[in-house]
């Protein structure tokens, strides 16, 4: 099976060690992992700012670096969720590469079907279930809707030995990163984070842990300016801990 | 303005602007069934809705019930047979005569025991007997009460007088503080006896 | 730069006591509303249901109103038609002029705010009473609502106390409301008590319905079948508007409108698990005839809304029916409180009705939402709420009311991702920010570091990392 390695632009440039750990875990999984050297950014930042039109060349040249894998694999959900939803809408027709595009979960949980992982982690986590994982792609069941519970996250998570793993109260409120949010209404988006970081901290965990570096950067941020005790480690660098 | 002209001008804008037109769904799907609608009835009404229900037995007379649920009640207002009032909502002359009742006795048709409302329609001369008043009584057959509001809405009937209403439980407001407070500008307290 | 929103809740999350409150005050009635539809197995279908009910109706609205106008006009109930907001005033100040009116109970209508009703009744010498609890307040406070359903959450019960003293009705009222409680009346004043307080309004409120010439509501629902409308109220006020005085007034928008009885068991059993969390309201009242020797008018209002119906982006705004979901939801709402929106409707579906209204000044509201799609998976008639604003952002450089910041922002942006090589030189060298101009990203991070420390760029990306030999492993 070949994947197209998609590292979106904030990973490539504050988390490279993400998209290290997503490389190695697709290997070490039999994958065969192809990573186009031309790949920039999936266009949400000037989406979600009003200029989605921006982003048209950049869509054609996704579909055109992409579309020859079976799969195109990115570890970030809110991106991965952009390129399926939201590319097509802008190309104006189907794009290939869209359509085969998914989040590192939904890779390992649905189309992999991993039932065990070698990972070892040994600490208490905090599940950071981001808005675009939970409500575009459908990593984990909505709070608000009535249908049986799943969280494909925390499936993957609990393959991990040693681990645990907490959600805190409000599981899938927005911590109110936003992209282009987070600038233009500050007071709100901040005060949404720090909420957001006691109740992950509530739990207890060491680690708030999750599939979108974008949430993680932000949380980190807030708490990096209160001072506040606690760690973030993408999900994927936990699915891949003790990976040579 | 010419009422015509604007009644024509809004249907001819509707009837323009209309691109894609959508069929009306079939609403046969699974509703909501309990084993046992009137032990689910009482649940809701006494809980979720706040009001009590008496459950009247054989050879219990309707007036010691209403006298045992209100004990301190001075004025009665009511136009059910059987039921001994001090007003009749048919005999006034105007509905303000009805202010100050303490209790109004009144029947209900249809009782949902998914939500506990209870279809209360206009068979009085003046319906402000049944807002009016300082507490309600409703009385509805047991054999009366379905699950669902799907089944309440199949079951219903409009009076001649064409008034009538769901009522579930006492006046309720949380407006100030989202504190919960029974009686905000009708009845304070509903007893439903089930007959 | 910042859009009114933006600046007036940057002031309102200052006051952390407030904002908390407002946020744990919404968030209980989100975990009610959940509560409620985790007891209904069938919900998502009614959900699906509601959302084709109303499609089909308001695509056949036009047939619908028709049905509904000669049914209800067969029943005795004078039907009126208003394109506007001026046209709707001036039928009601002509129907109140026929019957000599000289004061007006009324029960909770969006419709009215809407259309600037009360100032316009007020100018004309007629005194109009709310009598919903939160409206009386707020009415009696000279300010507007800031939520659809609890229009008068964020007003303290000290606050009103202090409103009810000084328009007298504690001391006219006090000691009737405090007996009907077997209370103390100088106790239950001390402690701002909730309930004596309601109870006052109560007493207050029912020598208003015992003397007013007319009672005025708005409609939930309208069902063509039969041309009645059904109100839904959990205080009764309605009921005691409509059936006192001898003339009943109903302002509906003609979106309103459902076909039926079976139809209508559907929203009956999602408006209020959805608005505030309760199974039902306590009242839903179906009025269908005038009450005999009285008037009954149906105003059915179009103001815009047949506009919306040709808009392919934002029709579906039409299904909505009020029920508040959306903003008790919305974790922006929740913590930026309603008068920081410049519509009189806040969150999410107020966000798009204010753009449809007025684009001028309620563009101002677009920033308000973090795409979080919480409100589309509670709306219970489904409506698009967020891909919508995502495309009234799309909209807003047209409009020429994009943020200048951010579209210079993703103009280099788009330099820079079109461009792999550009891309990963600014990578090699710096932050990504650092290729855009100066006086930009000190705004954009001004902005960002207002609440955080700035992120840590990595010595090495991961496209060099790749280079220097991860691809060779």
């Amino acid at each position: 099976m070949k994947a197209g390695l998609f590292i979106p632009c904030y990973v490539d440039a504050l988390y490279p060690e993400v998209g290290v750990s997503a490389y190695k875990l697709l290997r070490s999984l039999g994958v065969e992992v192809f990573y186009p050297e031309k790949q920039t950014c999936c266009g949400q930042p000037m989406g979600n700012a009003g200029f989605q039109g921006k982003a048209d060349k950049l869509v054609k040249n996704f579909d055109e670096l992409f579309r020859g894998f079976d799969y195109v694999v990115a570890p970030s959900a809110s991106c991965a969720a952009y390129v399926r939803l939201f590319h097509p809408r802008i190309a104006g027709h189907e794009c290939e590469a869209a359509g085969k595009t998914v989040d590192m979960v939904e890779f390992l949980h649905d189309i992999l079907k991993v039932k065990s992982l070698p990972a070892r982690f040994p600490h208490k986590v905090s599940l950071h279930n981001s808005c675009h994982g939970v409500r575009e792609l459908g990593l984990s069941s909505p709070s608000e809707r009535n249908v049986p519970k799943f969280n494909k996250v925390r499936d993957l998570l609990e393959m991990v030995e040693g681990i645990t793993v907490m959600e805190p109260e409000r599981p899938d409120e927005c911590c109110g990163f936003g992209g282009m949010f987070s600038i233009e209404e500050p007071g709100v988006s901040a005060k949404m984070g720090l909420d957001k970081l006691h109740r992950h901290m509530a739990t207890g965990a060491e680690y708030i842990t999750g599939p979108d570096s974008s949430c993680l950067m932000h949380m980190q941020g807030i708490a990096a300016k209160q001072d506040l005790p606690i760690k973030f480690i993408h999900v994927v660098q936990i699915l891949s801990a003790g990976l040579q | 303005m010419n009422p015509n002209q604007t009644k024509d001008t809004i249907l001819g804008n509707l009837r323009r602007n209309v691109r894609e037109t959508y069929e009306k769904p079939d609403l046969s799907f699974a509703k909501l069934e309990y084993q046992d609608a009137v032990a689910a009835f009482i649940h809701t009404a006494t809980t979720a809705a706040g009001a009590s229900v008496i459950e009247m037995k054989e050879g219990d007379d309707i007036n010691d019930l209403i006298h045992s649920a209100y004990p301190n009640a001075r004025t009665i207002a009511s136009n059910v047979e059987g039921v001994k009032a001090d007003r009749n909502p048919d005999k006034v002359e105007k509905p303000q005569q009805l202010d100050g009742t303490d209790v109004s006795v009144v029947l209900g048709t249809v009782a949902c025991a998914e939500n506990a409302c209870v279809w209360i329609p206009q068979t009085m001369k003046e319906r402000a007997v049944c807002f009016i008043c300082e507490y309600l009584v409703i009385i509805v057959d047991r054999k009366n009460i379905v699950s669902n509001m799907h089944e309440a809405y199949a079951r219903i009937e409009m009076p001649e007088s064409g008034f009538g209403a769901f009522i579930s439980g006492p006046s309720k407001t949380a407006d100030i503080e989202q504190a919960l407070v029974y009686g905000a500008q009708s009845f304070c307290g509903v007893t439903i006896i089930l007959r | 730069m910042s859009t009114l929103h933006a600046k007036r809740a940057n002031e309102f999350v200052k006051d952390t006591a407030v904002v908390d409150r407002h946020d744990a005050t919404f968030w209980a009635v989100r975990s009610k509303r959940d509560k409620m539809a985790h007891e209904v197995p069938e919900w998502e279908e009614l959900r699906e249901a509601a959302s084709r009910i109303k499609k089909h109706t308001v695509t056949h609205l036009a047939d619908y109103l028709e049905m509904f106008a000669a049914n209800a006009e067969r029943n005795g109930v004078h039907v009126h038609w208003a394109k506007d907001a001026a046209e709707y005033n001036a039928i009601v100040l002509q129907i109140l002029g026929d019957h000599g009116v000289r004061k007006v109970v009324k029960s909770k209508s969006m419709l009215t705010e809407e259309c600037g009703l009360n100032d316009s009744l007020i100018s004309n010498g007629i005194d109009v009473v709310e009598t919903d609890l939160g409206e009386r307040i707020l009415q009696l406070l000279g300010v507007p609502p800031s939520h659809i359903v609890m229009p008068a959450i964020h007003i303290t019960r000290e606050q009103v106390l202090e409103c009810f003293r000084g328009h007298g009705i504690i001391e006219k009222n006090g000691q009737q409301a405090a007996d009907s409680m077997h209370g103390d009346l100088k106790k239950l004043v001390a402690e701002a008590d909730p309930t004596f307080l309601t109870r006052c309004a109560r007493y207050h409120l029912r020598d208003n319905f015992m003397t007013a010439d007319c009672g005025m509501t708005g409609a939930n629902f309208g069902i063509a079948a039969t041309g009645e409308v059904v109100v839904c109220t959990n205080e009764g006020n309605a009921d005691m508007s409509t059936s006192i005085p001898p003339l009943h007034i109903v302002s509906m928008g003609i979106e309103k409108l459902i076909p039926d009885y079976e139809s209508m068991a559907v929203f009956q059993r999602l408006l209020a698990r959805n608005g505030t969390g309760q199974p039902t309201t306590v009242y839903t009242s179906h009025f269908r005839k005038p009450r005999p020797g009285s008037e009954m008018h149906i105003i059915l209002v179009d103001n815009g809304r047949s506009d919306i119906l040709g808009n392919e982006d934002h029709w579906q705004t039409l299904k909505c029916m009020r029920c508040g979901a959306c903003m008790n939801t919305c974790p922006v709402y929740r913590r930026s409180g309603g008068y920081s929106y410049t519509y009189f409707i806040p969150g999410p579906i107020g966000i798009n009705l204010g753009m449809l209204k007025d684009s001028d000044v309620n563009y101002n509201n677009c920033s308000a939402c973090s795409l979080c799609c919480s409100c589309d998976n509670v709306c219970p008639v489904k409506v698009d709420l967020s891909t919508q604003i995502y495309k009234w952002r799309q909209q807003l450089d047209s409009m020429h009311h994009a943020d200048p910041m951010k579209k210079t922002m993703s103009e280099g942006m788009k330099v820079m991702f079109d461009h792999p090589g550009l891309y990963n030189a600014a990578l090699r060298v710096a932050p990504l920010a650092n290729s855009l101009p100066s006086w930009l990203t000190n705004i954009a991070m001004g902005a960002w570091c207002q609440g955080h420390d700035m992120p840590v760029f990595a010595k090495k990306s991961f496209h060099r990392i790749w280079k220097d030999g991860l691809k060779d492993e």
